[in-house]
């Protein structure tokens, strides 16, 4: 009876032993793995044009990134145009797709396909055809529909500039020992105001080994977000200030042409 | 320099829509049309989202034709009392088109029978004028005289043995109240539609039924559509938050502009020449539906919203 209790004790030691040094392996790479993104707080003020938004950190020697550009999944619809009588093109259907991010941003060290296997990529949602396993469309008849349409969805999306899969984009530097990172992306003025994941992912072996978080924020500021409140909040008073200042340029422009001598 | 839009969520070059604005201005100023049926379509080409661009569309007009009816009235070219009956027949009308697009909507067929709709009456009207004027051209070249009389229909015989007959002496006809009303209404109805202030198609009512000269004609629309527009404007602030306060501003100082550039050079064209010249723009956007129509689009999915 206690000898089973000494060999139950030394095999319980040798687990945790192990278990230790798993934890600490993974608390290494955790803690090699760094995210910064740079101007990480956009603000729409009354002359934005969209940003650029810069990601750079520090990950382990020997390792591919790949850094991924989120929004919340939120549901969408859209307008699906189909032929009516063989020969016009109309508006026939709406298309609703769920669990589907806004804006959708890839980029990677090398292409993904070649760093990364099929499984993870199903895992950590990284790559189209990952995302429309993800997402439903409805209404679709069959996979093959589902492929036509999430194809269309993407393409409808890139014309926006909300989404956009790249590689060798993100650039690397090894010094003493240590590999940074870094890729420079445009922020494109199409996306809402909101807050967006920014995702990287170090990989080897084809597998994901860690992942890192940031977050870039985008909100309304000075006069674009007081019109904009006051479109939705006080809407009656913003129509009338609308139809006022229209009234009055309309008044003022006639004014200024009838002193220059344009009409009578 | 760009700017940015805070109910369109986009992002503009300046110039783009001040220029848009100053050629649609240009065309109110000309015509008498509030331009709906050219900026619309610009705009969401500007990658404008479809309610934003005919809600603000609406927004600006009120400018456009605040202008031009104040440069019209200048010049003693605005009939107030067949505006005000027009206005009656057009506002009702106009309630009656919404319910009828509710209605289409719910059956669901109100998108082909809104392009339909849109491609005839743009064709038609575009066509008639067309050829009208051209005759007409051709015929003054021959003998000054001998145009009109000969010319009255068996619809202006029935006109004239109608009830409430009233004289507008701005333009020098003489019609039942229930004329203008009646076809203000039917413009309403397809204004409503469309989607549209309905302008292009008010304009040729009443030069071909309402027999008005074409000056009066012209500065008499744009008081009718200044009343339509800020209603529209209104509403559609009001009820879908779809008015892009800084897209409007845009818009206006180029369309207000314009429209008196437009009034300016409307004294120095003939009224067939002005006809014509309608006639061939209504033309040439009637082809460019009918090719979108047709051809193959790039895209097969657009944004839910708008017509």
């Amino acid at each position: 009876m206690k000898s089973t209790r000494v060999i139950f004790q030394k095999g319980m030691t040798a687990f945790l032993m192990i278990l230790g040094c798993l934890a600490l392996s993974q608390n290494q790479a955790s803690a090699a793995l760094t995210i910064k993104a740079n101007h990480d707080h956009i603000k729409i003020d009354f002359f934005y044009h969209g940003s650029t938004v810069s990601v750079s950190g520090i990950s382990d020697p020997g390792t591919d990134l790949i850094i991924k550009i989120t929004a919340p999944e939120e549901h969408q619809s859209l307008r699906e145009k189909g032929k009516v009588g063989g020969i016009l093109w109309m508006n026939v259907e709406t298309l609703n797709v769920e669990h589907v991010p806004s804006l959708y941003f890839l980029g990677s060290t090398r292409k993904i396909e070649d760093i990364l296997s099929g499984e993870e990529m199903e895992k950590h949602l990284i790559g189209y055809p990952a995302l429309q396993r993800h997402v439903t469309l409805s209404p679709v008849s069959g996979e093959d529909e589902k492929t036509k349409w999430f194809n269309e969805f993407v393409k409808f999306k890139e014309a926006s500039k909300l989404y956009s899969v790249s590689s060798g984009d993100v650039a690397l530097t090894e010094k003493d020992g240590r590999q940074s990172y870094y890729t420079l992306m445009k922020w494109p003025y199409q996306a809402s105001p909101g807050t967006y994941t920014v995702t990287v992912y170090e990989v080897k072996d084809k597998k994901v080994i860690d992942k890192a978080e940031s977050h870039v924020l985008v909100e309304q500021a000075g006069l674009i977000a007081s019109l904009s409140g006051m479109s939705k909040n006080n809407a009656a008073a913003y129509g009338a200030l609308s139809i006022l200042a229209a009234v009055g340029a309309g008044f003022g422009v006639g004014l200024v042409f009838k002193k220059s001598g344009g009409a009578h | 320099m760009y700017l940015y839009l805070p109910v369109a969520l986009t992002s503009v070059n300046i110039l783009v829509p001040v220029g848009l604005g100053l050629v649609v201005g240009l065309l109110s100023g000309l015509f008498g049309v509030g331009g709906g049926f050219l900026m619309t379509p610009l705009l969401i080409m500007l990658g404008i989202p479809s309610t934003v661009a005919a809600a603000t569309d609406s927004n600006q007009i009120v400018a456009a034709s605040t202008s031009g009816t104040y440069a019209h009235w200048k010049l003693g070219n605005v009939d107030f009392k067949m505006g005000f009956y027009l206005l009656i027949g057009g506002f009702s009308g106009g309630l009656f088109g919404v319910q009828l697009i509710k209605v289409l909507k719910a059956m669901g067929n109100a998108d082909f029978v809104i392009k339909i709709t849109y491609v005839l009456m743009l064709g038609i009207v575009g066509g008639y004028m067309f050829f009208e004027s051209l005759s007409a051209m051709k015929k003054k070249k021959k003998e000054e005289e001998e145009t009109k009389p000969g010319k009255e229909s068996g619809l202006v015989r029935f006109l004239k043995i109608l009830p409430f007959q009233a004289h507008f002496e701005k333009s020098g006809v003489t019609h039942s109240i229930l004329v203008p009303i009646i076809f203000g209404g039917f413009v309403g109805i397809l204004a409503a539609i469309m989607g549209v202030g309905g302008g292009f198609l008010m304009v040729p009512v009443m030069i071909y039924i309402l027999r008005m000269p074409m000056h009066v004609v012209v500065g008499t629309s744009l008081f009718q559509i200044l009343f339509n527009c800020i209603e529209v404007t209104f509403l559609q602030a009001y009820t879908n938050h779809t008015v892009d306060f800084i897209l409007a501003v845009l818009l206006l100082v180029g369309s207000t502009i314009g429209a008196q550039v437009g009034t300016v050079f409307g004294r120095k064209l003939k009224g067939d020449q002005l006809k014509i010249l309608l006639a061939g723009i209504v033309l040439m956007v009637t082809v460019k539906m009918i090719f979108d129509l047709t051809l193959n689009p790039s895209l097969l999915l657009a944004q839910a919203g708008g017509h």
